[in-house]
């Protein structure tokens, strides 16, 4: 109980806080003193210190479950094991917004201490913008979402996670994805910063890069986690559906990615100025606008805890507010920062970041259109409809073709112009690629000249990515992420056309085959856990050299709340994952069991990790000079 | 010399427009079986369950899908085509159960704009590549 006023009064001050940096940052900001006082950075560390005193109040009181607050008492229940405990904090609207007060605040302190050397007045701008974006969020959590509400009389025993939250990779998630999603606050406030300060050149870049790049691994790892998790906690295989949640999620990815092939050319070449910011403010407002669509209950969907309209109505105001400023301040200083940039760009790595940029937006726009077209189409005309993997496969592949061969020559192209010498090792590049794929291909059975041109472009970036391998200067940053680009969309291509399925209702003893497999349903056995009973499936696989593989799939039925959820069982090996789901029919001694021939599915997490870890290089690189 | 460049530059413009229509006319030309059973899988796929969160009449194992799946089977069997079954459905649970929301006078402007912006984004960048200094 003392506990959760610790944590309340710890926001209040953290409120306070913030206002008295606002009008100090401020103020030194007209005195132009040459160095930031230790005042305001000992602020921005208590700041944080207060949302962190906050943010560990919460956990404690989900620890002890002190029923006495109202978000631990909806979210949580005693029976549940700690470790669902604490990532429950997040799992709700409250205590995610805490978080993402953390991370708002956090990267901020960050900022402060690795921006040591760069101008005085672009970093208190800095701290002044990025203050306004925390003030909104402390009255946000504190007006709408305060999360240390207590209620009266105490409850002996909480509401209970909801079960498919339940789950090692969804428990930190949110935390991955929030230090992506809200690590593009300060590219935000920076480059506002970076433009009234005069400040928008080759050493900004080099130095927001790093920021860029933080948010871009984390944005990738956390989307990843909440893949994994819907591939094996959904139940039916599928890692991506287009939902809108997931949306929301890849679209601040999309432009972040962008962002960080322009920055590169920022840094090198001084160019496209007026484009990164225009690209680190939409960066920005994608996040706001995810937060705004996933917190407000418009979206249908497991991410939406609360629906409540004066929180989608405060974020969306307050969206307005933050666009309409940077717009006001893109405007204003326009004509200070951005000279004409002259010059016939001819084969350059310049023109080729630009087409690299065009395909990005595209496939965001088709993105971000899919997502809120529905939802204007609802209330203006008030038809539903939709939008789903049709849409998306038929407005992005095609594309996909074009934007995978650019960015195949891109990298080996030179800054300002490139001589093009045909060589012949390009030719025996064409040619494995041409090779590989047709074996590909046949070997697929999908005798379709588009699936082989998708083909074609994929392994044609896959060889000529490994192919710089062998320059002088490698670039294992951009080496990397692409390489794990290209294997994530054959691995995605491949895992869609050969996977294999069947569903049967079958009892205990029986069997079933699948291609040269011979499935059979051994035994069921029931389960007692702490927080959930389960009903567990014996299947045994024979494969076609007659090995045996066991599969245990569950039905768990969770007694707070009292839900049934399906737990698939995997096996994985290098090139095909078997995944089998069980479920019970009503009245009846059959269970519906689901079998399904994954190919390789483990290539789909590996090549993301591999993109990640090109991010890091990046990162790592900082001091060695090297061609992007 | 410099009229050359451009009528060559125009050149690579005009291969790269006439590549990626090429490319937007290709049209993913499923081979429906005849089998009912994958006939069914393929409709059920692009079906929403309308009473679950975000998931497909396929993935389901609800009540409302698993009679779905039934029905949709049962209809096959009595000789329907895909098309015959879907706008039987779409007549009567609404545009809001197929996942594929098709093109018609409410959803033209979703097709179309991705594109239009594509094409206003080439027309940019084209620009800023061939200006003179």
């Amino acid at each position: 109980m003392i506990i959760s006023q610790l944590g309340y009064y710890s926001l209040i001050f953290g409120l306070l806080t913030s206002i008295f940096i606002f009008f100090n940052s401020s103020i030194q900001l007209k005195k132009n003193n040459p160095i930031i006082s230790d005042k305001i950075t000992g602020l921005i560390g208590f700041q944080f210190f207060f949302v962190f005193i906050s943010f560990i109040s919460l956990i404690y009181s989900f620890i002890i479950s002190d029923f006495s607050n109202e978000t631990v008492y909806n979210n949580s229940h005693t029976t549940k094991p700690l470790f669902y405990k604490i990532t429950g904090t997040w799992g709700n609207h409250e205590g995610s917004l805490l978080l993402w007060l953390l991370v708002l605040s956090g990267v901020l302190l960050g900022f402060i201490f690795k921006s040591r050397n760069e101008p005085t007045n672009y970093r208190l701008l800095t701290t002044l913008l990025h203050q306004i974006i925390v003030i909104g969020f402390f009255v946000f959590v504190l007006k709408t979402s305060n999360p240390f509400n207590e209620i009266f009389p105490v409850q002996q025993e909480g509401l209970g996670l909801n079960p498919i939250l339940q789950d090692p990779a969804l428990g930190i998630h949110p935390p991955i994805l929030y230090l992506g999603y809200v690590g593009t606050s300060i590219i935000f406030s920076a480059a506002l910063a970076s433009m009234i300060s005069n400040y928008l050149n080759k050493s900004w870049a080099k130095n927001i890069k790093f920021w860029i790049l933080f948010s871009w691994i984390f944005l990738t790892g956390g989307i990843l986690l909440g893949s994994v998790w819907a591939y094996y906690e959904l139940g039916w295989g599928g890692f991506w559906f287009w939902d809108p949640v997931e949306n929301v999620s890849l679209m601040p990815w999309l432009s972040l990615t962008a962002l960080l092939h322009c920055i590169v050319t920022l840094e090198k070449r001084e160019l496209f100025k007026k484009w990164t910011i225009v690209l680190c403010i939409i960066t920005f407002t994608l996040s706001m606008v995810g937060t705004f669509l996933v917190r407000s209950g418009i979206l249908n969907s497991v991410h939406t805890f609360a629906n409540d309209p004066s929180r989608g109505i405060y974020i969306l105001t307050f969206l307005l507010v933050l666009v309409l400023l940077s717009f006001v301040i893109f405007m204003i200083y326009e004509n200070k920062n951005f000279t004409q940039e002259s010059g016939i760009f001819t084969l350059s790595k310049e023109t080729a970041i630009l087409i690299n940029n065009w395909f990005i937006l595209y496939f965001l726009s088709v993105v971000l259109i899919g997502t809120i077209y529905p939802i204007f189409l609802d209330v203006i005309l008030d038809e539903q409809i939709s939008v789903g993997p049709p849409f998306y496969n038929k407005l992005i592949l095609p594309f996909l073709i074009p934007f995978v061969l650019f960015m195949s020559i891109g990298p080996s192209m030179k800054w300002i112009k490139t001589n093009f010498k045909i060589k012949a090792k390009s030719f025996l590049v064409i040619i494995f690629t041409l090779i590989l794929s047709f074996f590909t291909v046949y070997f697929v059975g999908e005798k379709n000249i588009f699936i082989l041109l998708l083909f074609i472009g994929f392994f044609y970036l896959l060889l000529k990515s490994l192919d710089q391998l062998r320059e002088k200067t490698k670039n294992f940053a951009q080496i990397f992420s692409h390489t794990g680009f290209s294997l994530l969309l054959i691995s995605i291509l491949l895992n869609s056309f050969s996977s294999k399925e069947i569903i049967k209702n079958i009892q205990v003893g029986e069997s079933f085959t699948l291609k040269n497999e011979k499935i059979i349903f051994k035994k069921i056995a029931i389960e007692k856990e702490k927080n959930y009973e389960s009903i567990v499936g014996f299947f045994e696989i024979l494969d076609d050299k007659n090995r045996i593989i066991n599969l245990q799939p569950e039905i768990r039925i969770y007694n707070e709340p009292e839900t049934a959820t399906s737990e698939a069982s995997i096996k994985t090996t290098l090139f095909k994952d078997r995944f089998i789901t069980i479920n019970i029919i009503k009245d009846q001694n059959f269970f519906n069991v689901r079998y399904q021939h994954k190919p390789f599915m483990i290539w789909i997490w590996i090549s993301t990790l591999i993109i990640m870890l090109g991010g890091m290089f990046a990162i790592f690189r900082k001091n060695k000079e090297v061609n992007i | 010399m410099r009229m050359f460049m451009k009528s060559k530059k125009l050149l690579k413009i005009k291969i790269l427009i006439i590549l990626i229509l090429t490319f937007l006319s290709f049209k993913n030309t499923a081979v429906s079986s005849s089998f009912s059973e994958e006939q069914t899988v393929n409709i059920t796929k692009n079906l929403r369950c309308l009473i679950c969160q975000g998931q497909t009449i396929h993935e389901s194992n609800s009540d409302f899908a698993e009679s779905m799946k039934k029905y949709i089977k049962s209809e096959l069997e009595n000789g329907k085509t895909n098309d015959e079954v879907f706008s039987s459905l779409i007549e009567k649970y609404g545009q809001w159960i197929v996942y594929d929301p098709g093109i018609s006078r409410n959803t033209l402007l979703l097709w179309a704009l991705p594109l239009l912006l594509f094409l206003i984004g080439g027309v940019i960048i084209a620009k800023k590549i061939f200006r003179k200094i």
